[in-house]
């Protein structure tokens, strides 16, 4: 498996967790509106980020195979998926909060920012046909 | 609306921008040496997706200020 599909694995990995903490924080204490905010806006930046992640594996493989084939990164449906959330939010603001959602939508960036950081020795360390 | 509508424009411009250089790196390289694939895609990935941070933020501030 190549390191950009280990880099997938890991980071929707790391996004699941902070998910699965997140719904615990939601049963459990009594910031429900909080959590719940948190949730819908960690969730959809999860797809996010398995959207943006096979469609840049693809535009790679196109490149690789040499295929003349059309191909975008698909920044409309994720500007689109986070308009989805901030629309939701406005609608029922006595289930989620806005400021949580926006946290929430920002945590990829934070899972992608830690996981580079931890894993960029392993890739600029290693020695050629490693 | 008029405010709304500069914010997801200008976002969007620039992340459009910033993507179209991105993008037309990483094709160069991955044409030039298809066996570093990986390491390009995976830089190119942390470019892209901090680079559409901006406009996400854009999109949902927008909507508020409707």
């Amino acid at each position: 498996m190549s390191d950009y599909s280990y880099m997938m694995r890991r980071q929707l990995k790391w996004m699941f967790y902070l998910l699965a903490i997140l719904v615990l924080g939601w049963g459990f204490t009594d910031y429900q509106t909080f959590f719940s905010g948190m949730i819908l806006g960690a969730g959809i930046s999860a797809f996010n980020l398995w959207f943006l992640q096979v469609k840049i594996n693809r535009i790679g493989q196109g490149i690789v195979d040499r295929d003349e084939k059309k191909r975008t990164l698909g920044m409309l449906t994720r500007l689109a998926t986070a308009a989805l959330a901030a629309v939701i939010t406005i609608r029922y603001p006595e289930i989620f909060d806005m400021i949580a959602v926006i946290i929430g939508l920002m945590t990829p960036y934070l899972v992608i920012i830690i996981d580079y950081l931890f894993h960029q020795t392993e890739l600029t360390t290693r020695k050629r046909g490693e | 609306m008029l405010a709304a509508a500069i914010a997801v424009g200008l976002g969007a411009l620039g992340a459009g921008i910033g993507n179209g250089l991105i993008v037309n790196g990483t094709v160069n390289g991955i044409a030039r040496q298809p066996e570093l694939r990986g390491t390009l895609q995976t830089t190119m990935f942390i470019g892209v997706a901090l680079v559409e941070a901006l406009p996400i933020i854009a999109v949902v501030i927008a909507f508020m200020s409707m």
